[in-house]
């Protein structure tokens, strides 16, 4: 039965009604009309639907909204704000801001249909939160071998990922360096 | 919706001189108070009517079939019906309208592919057609710009120069947008073509023996305006970025899946196991559990629909899980799929190149021949994002789609055929989804039908998602091939005659899932198979093989004798020519092994054509090729140690010469293959946009190290039974290799395609890898650790 449940999606508390099992991807997509995470496989093997959940990245097509209560969900819509914060923006600025990670995307051209670019920024993000100058194969390895599954790319974007990951490790410790 | 091209930088302003005088009238419709705008629009042969304005859902049919629109505050709107499929071919639509009438790309704003929004553009594949159109079309619309300013300025045309909107001449200037203020004018522009629809008649009909799906190329520009010298171009050549992609990047774009309506209901689809069974009974839907569910049935068509999404998914799999369809078990397996082709009661080729006679002589009165059979499986487009729709099917009669289809006329007229209604009754929306690669171009569907007969028969909007699975076992295929070569060698061991005969289901199967399934009128498949190295696309480079025959031969899809047909075959990304070109530079390497020949001397022995000779060489010296025949010295097919080789392959395609180098570790004891390094080069005339290309060129590898290495279709005898991703396996971002791209444009060459035909660098260059490494050549695909390891221990090793 649907029950009413607080959600705190890219920084804000969301009162959502939904059966407390429904999966976070629909509830994000259908009730908050947040388009970034996207159904793939739906069955958690493929990363289209990946959003943050505390800075963890979790697949949304497959994550109860009951367990998403109570921590800070992270869609690509929020990442210009989480940079914003981590670099110490004034409102103004942050309004404008991309996140380094998305500002690479864009550089690097990354996205071709683009499908799956969500999920692949929302690993990267998680990545260069741990790792702020990852080699080649640390980004091969955190994009395939993170479990559930590997992120995969129909599309065959993957070596423009590599290249728009290492640009944004470039940005980010730049830009982390000039917030000191 | 509409991508609206962004500059990341300001790109060179364009500046030319025109020499050429007006070619098509201008008209005035009137004047307004503000604003004011030039409509370039279809100029619509005679006896030909899109009876749009009789539509409720059409606008009006000069604005319907408009191309372009010059807007008082020098904007520019560009239609095209074609789409982007994430090849960057918006891009390359706004460069060559920008580049004839020398504007900023970034001015432009596009309007793709939606039926009542834009002039019929054919299949949204093959862009340099598209690109065309497009070109022609500015260039009209720039030589009447032109006769319109010689007017206002009165300065000859002769005497104008254009930079960036801005006609000067004659110490005077202004621009396109005061050229139109205040002014309604029309440009009408000459074509030909005739608008999709399906055709009791048409070939295309399985030859006649019913209706067809004719007309899929869209309208086409005649006559030939002065286009702008290639020496002049300011934008074509630049690497300007794809549109849409910040957008996609920030989450504004809407897709297809974001399409709601007002009372919309999410359907599930409850499927029997093939297109063999049928529907004996509908399981139970627990309204208690699932209060807003409903069941909806229309012959063998069952879906489960819900306002709500996640109700619809629990309610579909409890009802799916008690419905009951009959058994049908008309597969021959995946397993037997190349004795089922060959056991094929072949009749005469479908396509035929060369002379039989010739060709068999040449290989009886050889001192050496080689041959060779190459067999490769089904495989599949296999998206990230299954197929998706929305539809509406209001009271009036009207229907509107919104799809991501790549034919949105084709499937526009299949949809009007299978609801019995006039096509003008149907408008088809396009917006962005995942990729297709290929599996729309013929007009098919994929849940498109499925929610076109929902909505009717509900009276409500109906969004139908497929589920992963459900792509994987139901969206059409490409089908397996068996390919039989074979060649004659003179004493040098040079190739003098050489034969081909290539095996298949066919490939154009575009009915309507949804229509089959419910049992509603539906187009008939299109019969047959090409040869590809003689198509319009491709062509045949070992000119110095005198003699030569290629057939190819279709059949229908595989149990096609079951009530609706089996696999449904279709075209995947560079259709015939992957399968077939696989083959031939296969037995290229082998030809080479066995004269004792460098692989790249070998080619080159047996061409006079400079270009490809040029791509071989640059790509070569890109990889650090070190001339020797293969296999290696140091080739072995046993041992836990790796052993490496590397391989070579080319393909012609479209007036574009791509050469592929792959360097690959091979495991013997575990059958591991791993791709280390992959070169690729591609000379496709004038380069449009070297960035694009390079990101085509490196993605194409990775689709075709996939389908080397990793991609098989598996089926039993009732259903398809590779339906996840650990079941479908495809390339991860682990198994790519670094990929080194070399790029040659050439400015007198016109322009070659360059979204396709990279993908079909892989298979033939790992698998000439693989003999390099192992000695032991590898003729079939995928080359999987299980397939390997048969391989490596079956085969003595040749010499």
């Amino acid at each position: 039965m649907a029950n009413e449940l607080t959600l705190s999606v890219n920084g804000a508390n969301q009162v959502v009604s939904a059966a407390p099992e429904t999966p976070l991807l629909f509830v994000l997509r259908n009730e908050l009309k947040l388009s970034g995470p996207r159904l793939g496989c739906g069955m958690a093997q493929c990363g289209a639907c990946s959003v943050l959940l505390d800075g963890e990245e979790v697949r949304a097509c497959i994550t109860p909204i009951s367990y998403a209560v109570g921590k800070q969900v992270t869609t690509i819509e929020g990442l210009p704000a989480v940079w914003a914060m981590q670099k110490g923006l004034s409102a103004p600025d942050a309004a404008k801001t991309l996140h380094p990670v998305q500002q690479a995307w864009i550089v690097e051209q990354v996205p071709q249909c683009g499908y799956c670019q969500s999920g692949m920024m929302i690993v990267a993000v998680q990545l260069l939160a741990k790792n702020p100058n990852p080699t080649v194969a640390q980004i091969k390895d955190a994009f395939t071998n993170t479990p559930p599954s590997p992120h995969l790319c129909r599309c065959g974007t993957y070596t423009a990922i590599i290249d728009a990951v290492q640009r944004a490790a470039t940005a980010m410790r730049a830009g982390k360096q000039a917030a000191r | 919706m509409t991508p609206k091209i962004k500059a990341s930088s300001e790109l060179p302003v364009a500046s030319v001189t025109i020499l050429t005088p007006l070619t098509a009238p201008i008209t005035r419709r009137g004047f307004v108070k503000m604003g004011g705008a030039l409509f370039v629009s279809l100029s619509i042969p005679a006896g030909l009517s899109l009876h749009a304005a009789e539509s409720p859902t059409s606008l009006d049919p000069s604005v319907l079939a408009s191309w372009l629109e010059i807007h008082s505050d020098n904007t520019i709107l560009a239609r095209t019906g074609r789409t982007e499929t994430g090849t960057g071919m918006s891009a390359y639509y706004a460069h060559a309208i920008a580049e004839e009438l020398c504007v900023r790309p970034e001015t432009i704003s596009l309007v793709l592919g939606d039926t009542d929004r834009t002039p019929d553009g054919g299949s949204s594949a093959g862009f340099l057609y598209g690109m065309a159109n497009v070109r022609k079309v500015a260039a009209y619309t720039h030589q009447a710009l032109l006769g319109l300013a010689a007017t206002q300025l009165g300065v000859p045309i002769s005497k104008l120069t254009v930079a960036d909107a801005i006609v000067s001449g004659g110490g005077k200037s202004i621009s396109y947008g005061q050229l139109v203020q205040g002014q309604q004018l029309d440009l009408k522009i000459p074509v030909t073509g005739t608008p999709a629809k399906v055709d009791p008649s048409s070939p295309e009909g399985n030859g006649g023996a019913g209706p067809g799906l004719a007309g899929l190329d869209g309208f086409t520009v005649t006559g030939d305006p002065p286009t702008k010298p290639v020496s002049q171009y300011k934008v074509i050549g630049t690497s300007y970025p794809m549109p849409g992609i910040p957008d996609k990047i920030t989450g504004k774009t809407q897709w297809t899946c974001d399409v709601t309506l007002p009372g919309m209901l999410h359907a599930r689809m409850v499927r029997p196991a093939t297109l063999g069974s049928t529907l004996i009974s509908v399981g139970a839907l627990d309204k208690k559990q699932y209060p807003t569910a409903q069941v909806v049935t229309k012959g063998n068509l069952v879906a489960v629909l819900s306002p709500n999404e996640w109700e619809a998914i629990g309610a579909a799999n409890s009802v799916a899980a008690t419905t009951k369809w009959t058994e049908w078990a008309g597969l021959p397996g995946s397993d037997n799929l190349t004795k089922a082709i060959r056991d094929y009661k072949w009749g005469a080729p479908s396509q035929s190149k060369g002379n039989p006679a010739e060709v068999n002589a040449a290989l009886l009165g050889a001192r050496k021949t080689m041959s060779a059979t190459y067999e490769l499986p089904y495989v599949r487009h296999a998206p990230i994002g299954p197929f998706l729709a929305v539809a509406d099917v209001r009271s009036d009669g009207s229907v509107i789609v919104w799809t991501h289809s790549a034919q949105l006329q084709g499937l526009r007229a299949q949809i009007a055929n299978t609801l019995s209604i006039p096509t003008d009754k149907v408008v088809v929306r396009w917006l962005d989804h995942s990729g297709q690669y290929g599996r729309t171009t013929f007009g098919g569907d994929g849940a498109e039908a499925d929610a076109v007969i929902l909505s009717q028969l509900t009276g409500k909007p109906v969004r139908v998602q497929w589920t992963l699975q459900e792509d994987l076992a139901w969206s059409s295929v490409s089908p397996g091939y068996v390919l039989d070569l074979k060649a004659a060698l003179d004493p040098n061991g040079h190739v003098i005659a050489f034969r081909s005969a290539s095996y298949t289901p066919h490939q154009s199967d575009a009915r309507l899932l949804g229509a089959i399934l419910a049992g509603m009128p539906c187009c008939l498949p299109r019969p047959g198979s090409w040869v590809a190295t003689e198509s319009p696309f491709s062509a045949w480079s070992y000119d110095k093989i005198p003699t030569r025959l290629e057939e190819a031969y279709g059949m229908p899809n595989l149990a096609a004798e079951s009530a609706s047909g089996g696999l449904r075959g279709n075209i995947m990304r560079t259709p015939g020519q992957r399968q077939q070109n696989f083959a031939v530079e296969g037995l290229m390497n082998e030809a080479a092994a066995s004269a004792g020949a460098d692989p790249i001397q070998f080619r080159i022995n047996h061409t006079t054509d400079q270009r490809l000779i040029d791509i071989l060489n640059a790509t070569a010296k890109a990889a650090g090729w070190e001339p020797r025949p293969s296999p290696h010295p140091r080739a072995r097919k046993t041992g836990n140690a790796s052993v490496t080789g590397r391989g070579l392959c080319i393909v012609v395609r479209n007036d574009a010469y791509w050469v592929g180098i792959a360097e690959i570790a091979v495991t013997p004891s575990t059958g591991a293959v791993q791709v280390t390094k992959f070169t690729i080069g591609a000379d496709p005339g004038k380069i449009i946009n070297p960035r694009q290309l390079d990101r085509c060129m490196k993605s194409g590898v990775v689709m075709g190290l996939s389908e080397a290495l990793k991609e098989e279709v598996t089926f039993d005898k009732s259903k398809v039974t590779s339906t996840n991703w650990t079941r479908y396996k495809i390339l991860t971002m682990e198994e790519t290799p670094e990929i080194k791209v070399v790029q040659i444009s050439r400015d007198d060459k016109g322009f070659g395609g360059g979204s396709e035909a990279a993908n079909a660098l892989g298979p033939p260059a790992v698998a000439a890898a693989f003999f390099d490494a192992t000695g032991v050549h590898a003729r079939r695909l995928p080359l999987t650790p299980a397939y390997v390891t048969t391989l490596l221990k079956a085969q003595p090793r040749t010499p």
